[in-house]
């Protein structure tokens, strides 16, 4: 069983070597995706790599958002032939446990997709309410009801990954795969993961205003 | 006949415009079709300052009354269908910028990091420079 672990990278020097060093501890394959940083995540990476002379790293020569970033990111993981491909966000907020549970039900042949489902009550009131917008909207644009729409912890088999196309470059990434999945008739599942916060993850990801630039796209999307 | 400054500033800002039309079209960085549409555009305006009243046949003929709500109305639904063009453009653009921005990465994932990699470069392109 190949596991692929893509991380999407933008200015994330502080958090990147920690999340390879884990990942590469637990012996998954890394792709990470640098999308343009404006920091040192891009030596910071490469230095990590050819130390370990195993990862593999593509650059962004500019910055086009986390839904270009993921695309990149799945397109050089299936260059490599594998079984599943997992994405895991940079700035540490995820347990690398968490990827054996979401990889799981694809690897027993369960699903095609599966979402890593952060705990809604342990998340600080800025980032719940952002989220449950996100929900909502995700819901009447694709019509796909899930408990947690924006979480950046995924997993795709083979096929999934070959067939969902991600147009949406920024944010809004999230919900296209979702509206994908069901445009497609993959199967979804969601699993509980832990989500670890900290002042540095607080800081960026879905919150209110975040949320409501995605909306304003969503709606953009439409009137083309 | 009065001649009102709106007139003198309209017709003058046309005329500007047409200029730099051209302009732009013998540098080749407008093409014959958009040359076209602009110099209509601004022969309409100058035409519709020089003769204002001319807009009060249209504006009877489609029912808005007066002459220079149709002229306004016009310019307004204009300028709408221009940013809504502008817009797709830009996304065309982004969205061939995002995927040139993938294949360079994709190419060149890795690039510099096992020597291997850079034998097989080599060789790769050396294979192009033959063909």
């Amino acid at each position: 069983m190949k596991i692929f672990v893509v991380v999407p990278a933008y200015n994330e020097e502080k958090t990147i070597a920690k999340v390879m060093e884990d990942l590469f501890e637990m012996g998954y394959e890394i792709i990470v995706v640098d999308d343009g940083s404006s920091d040192d995540t891009y030596n910071i990476v490469s230095r990590i790599i050819k130390e370990k002379k195993h990862g593999l790293l593509c650059r962004h020569l500019l910055n086009r958002g986390l839904g270009a970033a993921l695309r990149t990111g799945i397109e050089a993981a299936l260059i490599e032939d594998p079984d599943v491909i997992v994405t895991f966000d940079a700035d540490g907020q995820h347990d690398p446990q968490d990827i054996l549970s979401v990889s799981r039900p694809i690897i027993n042949g369960d699903s095609d997709v599966v979402i890593g489902e952060r705990n809604f009550k342990q998340m600080p009131s800025s980032k719940k309410f952002g989220n449950e917008v996100m929900n909502f909207i995700t819901m009447i644009f694709y019509g796909i009801k899930v408990k947690d729409s924006q979480s950046g912890l995924r997993a795709f088999n083979r096929k999934a990954a070959e067939t969902i196309i991600i147009n949406a470059r920024d944010y809004g990434v999230s919900s296209e795969i979702i509206g994908e999945v069901k445009r497609h008739n993959l199967k979804l599942v969601e699993i509980p993961i832990k989500t670890i916060y900290t002042d540095y993850s607080m800081t960026k990801g879905t919150n209110t205003s975040e949320g409501l630039k995605i909306l304003a796209k969503l709606i953009m999307n439409i009137l083309k | 006949m009065m001649i009102e400054l709106y007139q003198i500033i309209a017709i003058f800002l046309g005329l500007v415009a047409i200029t730099l039309s051209i302009l732009r079209f013998r540098d080749g960085k407008m093409s014959l079709g958009m040359l076209i549409v602009w110099f209509l555009i601004w022969l309409i305006v100058i035409f519709i300052s020089i003769f204002p009243n001319s807009t009060n046949y249209l504006a009877s003929m489609t029912g808005i009354g007066r002459g220079l709500d149709f002229a306004l109305i016009l310019g307004l639904l204009l300028s709408f269908y221009l940013i809504f063009k502008m817009y797709n453009k830009i996304e065309n653009i982004e969205e061939e910028l995002t995927d040139l921005v993938r294949e360079l990465a994709l190419q060149r994932r890795n690039m510099g990091m096992e020597e291997d990699d850079k034998v097989k470069n080599k060789s790769e392109n050396e294979k192009f420079a033959d063909d």
